[in-house]
């Protein structure tokens, strides 16, 4: 079942020596998964991308392609596509230049490549603009040209490092599901480098989450956003509420946190926290119910302080706990029009929604 | 785009402005026309550099290319500026390359020393050369003159290319590499062709230069040595003739020549060769 | 990795560098230290040099010295190289040069002692003070064509002291060239900044047309230019002319070999060098900041002040620097439309290089040029941004 094609062991990064922008980084990519690298800047997933494309060397560990160590093997040796965030298009050179360049390096005849610059043309829907400069395409344009040039050599591997971070909304969604049905199409292994957490979550088979120069958390999309690993995980993945208090009592699965003002919440324990220690509550506010409670675990009486209209839903900042940004999410349904800043409003939600995180001091 | 007015409202220029307009225009004129009455007066039938000439003839062009001594100084500038430009290209550009691949410490000092002979003024290096050249027996000779003139313009092709590699996208060497490129096939198929601009304007630059270079010409040519500015300024100062005034059209022409061609350059480049990004609105 | 990066960088840097240093650096060296070399008396008389070294300063020399200085002096002249020799003595002194010719002519009649014979010729020969003069030339250094350059000169005992008022034109052509350069640059810039203002706010297809006429004399040789108005400003010239048909003069103007022309030709030459850069700079100002100000209520005349002229700034210096620089060198526009009066420190480097031979005050002329330059360019360096990128072709 398993068939890795990218292996880091114990990757270590330092540029000057003094400051480690990558601490004994393991990761194994299977073939033909989409991995997205997923972090804030200066998280070290960049320098992840840039070592496994041989950019840059690594400072110590080693890193191996389909059983073959990369360490000391050129960039221009290792065969992997690479979309870069600016694109990189040589802009001497035409379209089809650009996605001949490549095939010339392989020294692939001239039919062949004419009939393969057609193919990958066509599949990012640019057929007809193959005698077009770079400079005479849109941003857009030019994003599908970068795609199919590095496609267009048929690497086992591909990159791309933050691809779409310069189109604007519409488009980046747009490509985002274009990529991904390439991905499907092609069955080549993709490795994803974004800050945009909703493009990790829509495009991966799985996605590690980077911060401080180590993987958080490597999983599914569901699983990094349902059951976060840590803290970080679930406030960089999603909106989230955040209450901090002291495990109460517990059991296997479940535990009761006492809030600092008494108040007391049942909810899924991560981790192995003692009675008594420090924790976080991690909630999303689409989990929580407004006004009709249900049999829920944790039921309260929360006071509205600000209504933020979205149109398809609305947001409430309430009061709860002690905590006065304790935000919950609904939509108008109910009967809920006449909300008011101020009422006083019952809410709830399962036991199964919350998560108790141990708490982490850098927060 | 990007101008400093501030259209509040649609309406005819100024008084201000107008006088804006009219100062300019002038201004203009001022620079252009010294240039420009060059040419009447080089066509005059008569022997002296008067306005309005007394009729028009090629007569003084005609005296131009038959005489020995304009011909022999036309040659040599050709030859002097070609050399120098070969050599100075050259070697600029492979320095530019080399001090922008270097990764050491004191490329700030090297490319001050390499630049040394552009602030220096011109009658400190002529005397330099003057005292120098004829010391290792090269005064009077073409040699020394191409040697000179190659230090005098070689610092304009290497600021030129050294700009053009410092512009150059770095990401644009990872692709290549990533698309199987070595180093040496990224050179030729990424670097060269987008630096190939800039290097043609270093190139016109030394060309200028050494064409254009009277003072060291002044202190190390001896007549069989003189180029198309020496034998001018002989000319000028023994007889006032209007041959003079055909050389001068002359050299007006062939520099408005290099103009058009580096401003071709420099649109083939805006068109071509700058990052997409940098044109888009 | 990295050593064969750096490798290759020294390989390409390599041919240059050698090149700019046997070429340019090293004779740039040799000069400017000629300008405290002192080595004409001890290599062409070293016998008298050596003898002088034993001279205790007191009284006159021995005999031997005087027998050894007539013989080594008739040597070289029979060499053709006592030139130098008489040269350097006679900056020293003014006369030096007659007197030792004279004495040199007489020798061949001397019978007896040298010294005697000379004595009796010349009182001179027997000061005590020629003496010390021929020591104190005998090197290896001298700082004596520093002092000359700023009117200063070695007293009889060693002490700088102004020079004669006859020979003091040193501090007087710094000052003119300084002048000359100072008010091509108030006018290069006064004109330069309208001008350059009216291009970054025409439409395009006329800022095209003026940037190109700004261009075209840029690129013509400042030989051509010069020449266009050494014709120009005869006396029988086009001005002239134009002047006397329209009988706004009644005689031909003077205005070739002046001040005047001198002013005239510079800043045509120098112009483009002000517009330029101001040009670029004054494109780069948004108009947003001149609408920001107009909506926070300040007249035409404040904006202007407070926003435009500091944001056109660096414009102004990097041009000003520029024409300046290239002003303080400038050799072939006065040689040629200017008067004798008119010339400038470059003119008087040539004159004591190749007319009046010189080369130790020349070398000091230069090495003071260069310093000026030096602290100009520095100047620059470190003030106007976008200079080190600047390039502009001189």
């Amino acid at each position: 079942m398993s068939d890795p094609i990218v292996v880091f062991d114990s990757i270590t990064k330092s540029y000057d020596g003094i400051n480690t922008v990558l601490h004994g980084l393991d990761l194994t990519i299977e073939r033909g998964e989409f991995v997205t690298l997923l972090g804030p800047s200066g998280s070290g997933k960049t320098t992840t991308l840039m070592i496994l494309a041989g950019f840059e060397d690594p400072s110590g560990g080693t890193i191996s392609l389909d059983g073959r160590l990369l360490n000391h093997v050129p960039a221009h040796q290792r065969g992997i596509g690479v979309v870069f965030q600016n694109y990189a298009l040589f802009p001497h050179m035409s379209v089809a230049g650009n996605l001949s360049f490549p095939l010339e390096m392989q020294g692939i005849g001239r039919a062949e490549r004419d009939q393969r610059i057609k193919a990958a043309l066509d599949m990012v829907k640019l057929g007809p603009l193959g005698e077009r400069r770079p400079s005479e395409l849109s941003g857009g344009q030019q994003q599908r040209v970068a795609l199919a040039r590095a496609l267009v050599f048929q690497p086992k591997l591909v990159l791309m490092d933050e691809p779409l971070g310069a189109l604007d909304k519409q488009l980046r969604e747009h490509m985002q599901i274009e990529i991904k049905h390439i991905h499907e199409q092609l069955g080549v292994t993709l490795v994803y480098v974004t800050h945009d957490q909703s493009e990790a979550l829509t495009m991966s088979d799985r996605v590690a989450v980077f911060n401080h120069g180590r993987i958080q958390q490597l999983a599914s999309p569901a699983t990094i956003y349902e059951e976060p690993a840590n803290a970080f995980v679930a406030s960089f993945i999603g909106e989230n509420n955040r209450l901090v208090g002291t495990i109460a009592t517990r059991d296997a699965t479940y535990c009761r946190m006492a809030l600092e003002d008494g108040t007391q919440i049942e909810a899924r324990l991560t981790g192995d926290l003692a009675i008594g220690s420090k924790a976080v509550l991690s909630l999303r506010p689409e989990r929580v119910m407004v006004g009709d409670s249900g049999p829920n675990a944790n039921t309260f009486n929360a006071r509205i302080e600000e209504l933020i209209y979205f149109g398809d839903h609305t947001k409430l900042r309430l009061s709860l706990g002690g905590s006065s940004g304790f935000m919950a999410r609904t939509s108008f349904k109910d009967g809920l029009r006449d909300l008011q800043r101020g009422a006083s409003i019952p809410v709830s939600w399962s036991r199964d929604c919350g998560r108790v995180l141990p708490f982490m001091e850098q927060e | 785009m990007g101008t400093a007015s501030i259209p509040l409202s649609r309406q005819r220029p100024s008084t201000g402005r107008l006088l804006l307009y009219a100062v300019t225009g002038v201004l203009l004129v001022f620079l252009v026309a010294p240039i420009a009455v060059v040419f009447p007066l080089s066509l005059s039938a008569g022997e002296l550099l008067v306005l309005p000439t007394p009729g028009y003839s090629w007569r003084w062009y005609a005296d131009f290319f038959n005489s020995q001594r304009w011909l022999l100084a036309t040659y040599n500038s050709f030859v002097v500026g070609i050399l120098t430009t070969l050599i100075a290209t050259t070697l600029g550009t492979l320095a530019a390359i080399g001090l922008y691949l270097g990764r050491f410490r004191g490329k700030a000092l090297i490319l001050a020393l390499l630049s040394l002979p552009m602030v220096t003024p011109v009658i400190v290096t002529a005397i330099a050369l003057y005292f120098s050249l004829s010391a290792v027996g090269l005064g009077s000779t073409l040699t020394g003159l191409v040697l000179a003139h190659t230090v005098l313009s070689v610092p304009y092709v290497l600021l030129t290319v050294l700009a053009s590699l410092q512009a150059f996208d770095p990401n644009l060497l990872r692709a290549a590499a990533s698309l199987g490129a070595n180093p040496v096939q990224s050179f030729y198929r990424v670097v060269l062709p987008l630096i190939t601009p800039a290097v043609a304007t270093g190139a016109l630059f030394a060309f200028a230069t050494s064409f254009d270079e009277l003072i060291v010409a002044l202190f190390i040519a001896s007549p069989d040595q003189f180029t198309l500015p020496r034998q001018m300024y002989a000319g000028i100062r023994e007889f006032l003739s209007p041959t003079i005034a055909a050389a001068a059209v002359l050299i007006i022409l062939l520099s408005v020549f290099l103009l058009m061609i580096n401003e071709a350059i420099r649109k083939h480049a805006i068109r071509h060769i700058l990052p997409p990004t940098d044109r888009m609105p | 990795m990295m050593t064969r990066r750096n490798l290759l960088a020294a390989a390409l840097i390599a041919p240059l560098l050698l090149l700019v240093f046997v070429s340019f650096i090293v004779p740039l060296g040799a000069t400017l230290y000629r300008a405290v070399e002192d080595a004409e008396i001890s290599t062409i008389l070293p016998k008298t040099t050596a003898l002088l070294e034993q001279w205790n300063g007191e009284g006159v020399p021995s005999e031997q010295t005087y027998l050894s200085l007539m013989n080594e002096l008739r040597e070289a002249q029979e060499q053709q190289k006592a030139g130098p020799v008489l040269n350097r003595l006679n900056f020293e002194e003014t006369g030096l040069r007659s007197m030792l010719l004279q004495g040199l002519r007489a020798s061949g009649q001397f019978s007896g002692s040298y010294k005697q014979n000379l004595i009796a010729l010349n009182p001179r020969w027997g000061d005590p003070h020629f003496w010390g003069l021929v020591k104190r030339s005998t090197g290896p250094w001298t700082p004596l064509y520093f002092l000359r350059s700023v009117d200063l000169k070695l007293g009889p005992n060693g002490a700088v002291v102004p020079t004669a008022d006859e020979e003091a034109v040193f501090i007087k052509l710094f000052i003119r060239t300084f002048e000359i350069s100072l008010v091509v640059t108030l006018i290069c810039a006064v004109l330069a900044y309208p001008m350059a203002y009216t291009l970054s706010i025409l439409p395009q297809a006329w800022t095209n047309i003026g940037i190109m006429l700004v261009l075209i004399p840029f690129w013509t040789s400042i030989l051509v230019r010069t020449t266009a108005w050494f014709i120009i400003l005869q006396r029988e010239g086009p001005i002239n002319a134009l002047l006397l048909s329209l009988h706004l003069v009644e005689q031909p103007v003077t205005m070739i070999f002046t001040r005047f022309a001198v002013y005239l030709a510079m800043v045509h030459v120098l112009l483009p060098f002000a517009i330029l850069p101001l040009y670029s700079v004054m494109k780069g100002i948004k108009p947003d900041y001149m609408r920001a100000a107009a909506s926070l209520g300040a007249p035409g005349w404040r904006r202007f002040l407070r926003i435009y002229l500091p944001l056109s700034m660096p414009g102004v210096a990097s041009g000003a620097l520029m024409v300046f620089m290239l002003s303080v060198g400038f050799y072939i526009t006065p040689a040629l439309v200017g008067g004798s009066g008119d010339q400038m420190i470059s003119y008087f480097i040539a004159f004591f290089t190749n007319t009046s031979v010189n080369w130790g005050i020349a070398a000091a002329l230069a090495a003071l040029l260069m310093g000026m330059t030096g602290i100009l360019v520095a100047i620059a360096w470190l003030l106007v941004p976008g200079f080190r990128s600047g390039g502009v072709r001189v």
